[in-house]
């Protein structure tokens, strides 16, 4: 039997602001140690008081309006109770009944497909644990990292349509600059709910949830193989149970996790301890003028100017495009990014460090102006990374190198005399004058070989021609 | 209003309390107590009144985006845990 799916996904994005959510505690735990991140609060012991961080509600506004979404003018925070190690305060503090972000859509940019944000809500991340044969440990440092949770409407029915959905999100998130959008680090996490319905059928089936799924790659992975694994049951005339399951990227299955003896009963109840947010019109329209140039706009800033399928690869590095940005020959250094990032095999990580729009318009115009060839100019473009050298200005690289060309006309007429009066040469100069317009390559060549690579080569077929009339 | 044994044992497993045979009874007679008497607020009519969440006429009380030295250090605040391993808080095996 044919079965049509259908797929809704959750998302976790963590916030980088600069604290934590309800604590002024250093939010950036990368290369910290266990435990080093925290305060009373994070603790949960008795008295503390979460205290909101601004700042977060700002991101929250961005984030949204990535989205395309409504921001709620009145919002407020709600606590979830569940026990568990990674909670000290025993529930976790999210928005529950009044989310500050509303309904939306996320467009994918290959078809144009729309799919809808139900909505998304502002929450504290939990620790991290570490399991071991007899114990577990806690290391509390991620406990209350600023999140938005984004929650889609089921508006995805293939594989292909959960992955182009997770990247969409996450380069809108980056773009809107609200993560740091490290997915191995877990800055964004993906749960995916996947049913399956007799084709033509109006009702959905039962679905199953995978959670905690960290990468596009995985999240397409798992819905082609939940696919699989429910087609089977449904056609063996079994149920698919209703169950949360986990993702194993080693074997590519998913499995069910131990459902819980009881079911989910977290006693929502109104967080008492922070009162409600009410945002002007005014403040969120402030806000929202702050969200930096989205995909799309880029799409539009460099329509005709960048191939639209480098610029689908170049999508990939926000931090990229944004010094594209300030470039003015877009064309030629947009090819240079494209070509180090294709055939040099470069990661993302390699990018961390672009060079500044100075050393790249220096160098288009160095170019433009036939100081250096192409190769040269890719040479000194691919020094920009090399930590030694990336500091420099284009013109002393350029120079450090040797591929600064001679475009001395006078120092260059020596040169092609030079040659012209070699005998080699005697017989390539008569078929050039007979007619054998390809030869003029070949002394053009022997122009380069004794400029040593440095001679403009148009300018060198010039002065030939010029002197062979 | 009725509360059964399986809801307080319910009750206590979500709020992580272990309770005595005895216990269980009597909390259920209290529970019903309380209950029945928050519940005379069910004779009012409530029809399009906002909910109540905090009596306090606050709003937006946030702060800046800022981090400061906290005075409780790692140390001290592990210490306060039953037992700590690498500067990690050790807890029963939980998975």
């Amino acid at each position: 039997m044919k079965y049509f799916p259908t797929i809704g996904i959750e998302c976790h994005v963590q916030l980088s602001t600069k604290t934590k959510l309800f604590s002024e505690v250093d939010n950036d735990a990368r290369g910290k140690e266990p435990n080093s991140c925290v305060s009373p609060v994070d603790y949960a012991l008795p008295g503390m008081l979460p205290r909101l961080n601004g700042e977060a509600i700002k991101f929250a506004i961005r984030a949204g309006r990535a989205m395309n979404c409504e921001i709620n003018t009145s919002s407020r925070f709600d606590r979830k109770h569940y026990f568990y190690p990674d909670s000290p305060k025993g529930y976790q503090i999210t928005q529950f009944y009044h989310p500050i972000i509303g309904e939306g859509y996320v467009e994918l940019p290959e078809d144009g497909k729309k799919i809808r944000i139900e909505h998304a809500h502002l929450e504290g991340d939990a620790g991290k644990l570490t399991h071991f044969d007899t114990y577990s440990l806690v290391d509390l440092n991620r406990v209350d990292t600023p999140l938005i949770e984004i929650v889609s409407m089921p508006d995805m029915h293939s594989a292909k349509d959960a992955h182009d959905y997770c990247k969409t999100l996450w380069r809108l998130m980056c773009f809107a600059e609200v993560t740091n959008g490290d997915l191995y680090n877990g800055n964004m996490r993906f749960d995916v709910n996947v049913s399956l319905a007799p084709e033509g059928s109006d009702e959905l089936g039962t679905r199953a949830e995978v959670k905690n799924l960290n990468s596009f790659k995985s999240v397409e992975r798992a819905v082609e193989y939940e696919i699989k694994r429910q087609s089977k049951l449904l056609d063996k005339g079994e149920k698919v149970i209703q169950e949360t399951r986990g993702w194993n990227d080693a074997t590519g299955e998913t499995t069910g996790q131990r459902s819980k003896e009881e079911a989910k009963d977290y006693r929502y109840m109104p967080e008492p301890d922070l009162p409600p947010i009410n945002l002007s019109e005014e403040f969120i329209e402030a806000e929202s003028k702050k969200l930096p140039l989205m995909p799309k706009d880029y799409r539009e800033k460099f329509n005709g100017k960048i191939a639209e399928d480098t610029l689908e690869i170049l999508l990939d590095y926000p931090a990229l495009m944004k010094s594209l940005a300030e470039v003015k020959d877009v064309k030629r250094v947009s090819n240079w990014f494209a070509s180090v990032l294709l055939a040099e095999e470069k990661s993302a990580e390699y990018l961390n460090d672009l060079p500044t729009g100075k050393q790249l318009n220096d160098l288009a115009e160095m170019t433009e102006r036939g100081e250096l060839s192409s190769t040269g100019a890719k040479e000194v473009f691919l020094k920009f990374f090399d930590p030694e050298m990336s500091k420099r200005d284009a013109k002393t690289i350029a120079k450090e190198l040797g591929v600064i060309q001679e475009n001395d006309l006078g120092e260059l007429e020596k040169i092609v005399d030079k040659v012209l009066a070699d005998p080699a040469t005697k017989q390539a100069q008569e078929d050039f004058k007979n007619g054998q317009e390809k030869v003029i390559g070949f002394l053009v060549g022997q122009v380069m070989k004794e400029s040593r690579g440095k001679a403009n080569p148009s300018s060198a077929q010039q002065i030939l021609r010029k002197k062979l009339q | 209003m009725k509360i059964t044994r399986e809801e307080i044992l319910h009750l206590a497993k979500l709020s992580n309390f272990k309770l005595e045979e005895n216990e269980i009874e009597s909390l259920g007679s209290d529970l019903e107590n309380i209950i029945g008497y928050i519940s005379q607020l069910n004779e009012l009519d409530t029809e399009g009144v906002e909910p109540t969440y905090q009596v306090f006429e606050m709003e937006n009380v946030w702060r800046e985006d800022e981090i400061k030295k906290q005075e409780a250090t790692r140390e001290e605040l592990l210490a306060l845990t039953s037992e700590s391993v690498q500067d990690q808080i050790k807890v029963p095996k939980v998975l």
